[in-house]
């Protein structure tokens, strides 16, 4: 994987994302084969240094609860000993770039936040210590249609602006086609494919197949001509 | 009825009223730190958990009157006297503090726990940051039934040397004498109030955070 570019993980429920995802950052560790971030394999990396160096966001935000919104999104920098003033200032820019005024919502509580605005506030918080890599694991699952159309117009632009290496896990076929730059299918636990979003049309392999028929007829046959 | 009896009598409710609030103190205090410490560990190994929690609610079921008297006959620990009295409320003081220790850390949402840790948060900072901040009021709440329990519980220490208000009571029965009875009570009554309203000061306290 390089800079700028998405792996999306797809499949259905129980087929391997999330797990695939959690080994990345080590809340698993595999029984076999090895993980390498620039150039390193992971194992050989403290997993508290590691975790801190790669953002990661969740299908329910996972925010604290007891904390501002401009302390959420200072977290990692906190955990890294940044200077208070540094730690704000990062915050604020941050709350900024993914569309919340750091004025009106930065001393928010989170459920003071809709669903919208607290996946906002994730994904500000997984982008605040300058990750090598950002996981994303369904993490607009849980938002109506539009707020998941607006969330992944700024998962693009964000990724553009940073350069970001990202892995993001969904079951959804569109948004695979529409964030990723490569799109793994995974079925029980195994890597059935590995296309590119023009490749997956012409999938032959049973799973992306079936994912392929839950598209319209004319959605996928427009695109196929 | 004879002024100097009054005096007298009213000395040894203010007297007996300190060594009351110290036979609590103490006894809280201590069983604070052993069942939030217990209920820390717990969360951690399963079998701490498992051993503490069938302890506490063993002990919790023995009358207290009973748990006084078992702790006489025992060398080094038991015996007449203050420190047996303490040793007592402690045990019975853990349960509540424990259980709601466990009950609040293990309540954190899930989603919050694994986001923390994904963020890289070490065991220490996971439990400092997050999850005694969150399960504060629930562990306020234990504390704030050990307390109120205690005071009452403490009465009794009497019967073992213990000291404090349960003396006057338990020579007010006695003697038949009523208004020993009701210079026993009535502060102890009143103490159990003040500690409740003042821990449930603290839980609003806490709440608004």
């Amino acid at each position: 994987m390089e800079r700028g570019q998405t792996l999306v993980l797809l499949g259905r429920s129980g087929s391997g994302k999330t797990t695939a995802l959690r080994l990345i950052n080590r809340l698993l560790e595999p029984t076999d084969g090895a993980i390498h971030l620039s150039g390193e394999d992971i194992r050989g990396v403290d997993a508290i240094a590691l975790r801190r160096h790669i953002g990661y966001v969740i299908q329910d935000f996972g925010l604290l609860p007891h904390w501002t919104v401009e302390q959420n999104v200072s977290l990692v920098p906190r955990l890294l000993g940044w200077p208070r003033e540094k730690q704000r200032a990062r915050a604020r820019e941050l709350l900024e770039q993914v569309g919340l005024s750091p004025e009106i919502f930065g001393q928010r509580r989170p459920h003071q936040l809709s669903g919208g605005q607290r996946q906002r506030v994730a994904v500000a918080r997984a982008l605040a210590a300058n990750p090598g890599l950002l996981l994303f694991d369904e993490p607009f699952g849980a938002l109506d249609p539009l707020t998941r159309h607006e969330m992944q117009g700024q998962f693009c632009e964000l990724r553009s602006r940073y350069d970001l290496a990202s892995v993001f896990v969904t079951h959804d076929l569109l948004e695979a086609l529409a964030l990723g730059t490569r799109i793994a299918v995974l079925h029980s636990g195994k890597l059935e494919a590995m296309l590119s979003p023009d490749e997956f049309f012409d999938a032959t392999t049973p799973v992306a197949r079936a994912f392929l028929e839950t598209l319209p007829v004319e959605f996928s046959s427009g695109r196929r001509r | 009825m004879d002024p100097t009896v009054i005096k007298t009598l009213l000395g040894d409710v203010a007297e007996l009223t300190g060594e009351h609030i110290v036979l609590v103190g103490v006894s809280c205090g201590l069983a604070i730190l052993i069942g939030v410490g217990l209920g820390i560990a717990g969360t951690r190994h399963t079998a701490v958990r498992r051993i503490s929690v069938t302890l506490a609610n063993v002990l919790q079921t023995v009358p207290s009157l009973a748990l006084f008297g078992f702790l006489l006959p025992i060398p080094l620990i038991g015996g007449i006297g203050r420190h047996t009295a303490i040793l007592s409320l402690v045990l019975y003081s853990l349960l509540p503090i424990l259980r709601n220790t466990i009950v609040g850390i293990v309540g954190v949402d899930p989603p919050v726990r694994e986001a923390a840790v994904a963020m890289g948060m070490t065991d220490r900072q996971l439990l400092r940051l997050v999850e005694l901040p969150l399960a504060a009021p629930a562990i306020l709440a234990g504390i704030r039934i050990a307390l109120v329990t205690n005071i009452g519980t403490a009465v009794i220490a009497a019967v073992i040397g213990g000291g404090g208000l349960g003396e006057l009571i338990f020579r007010g029965v006695a003697s038949v004498n009523t208004l020993e009875i009701l210079a026993g009570a009535i502060p102890a009554a009143v103490l159990a109030l003040v500690a409740d309203a003042g821990m449930s000061a603290l839980e609003r306290a806490i709440a608004r955070r």
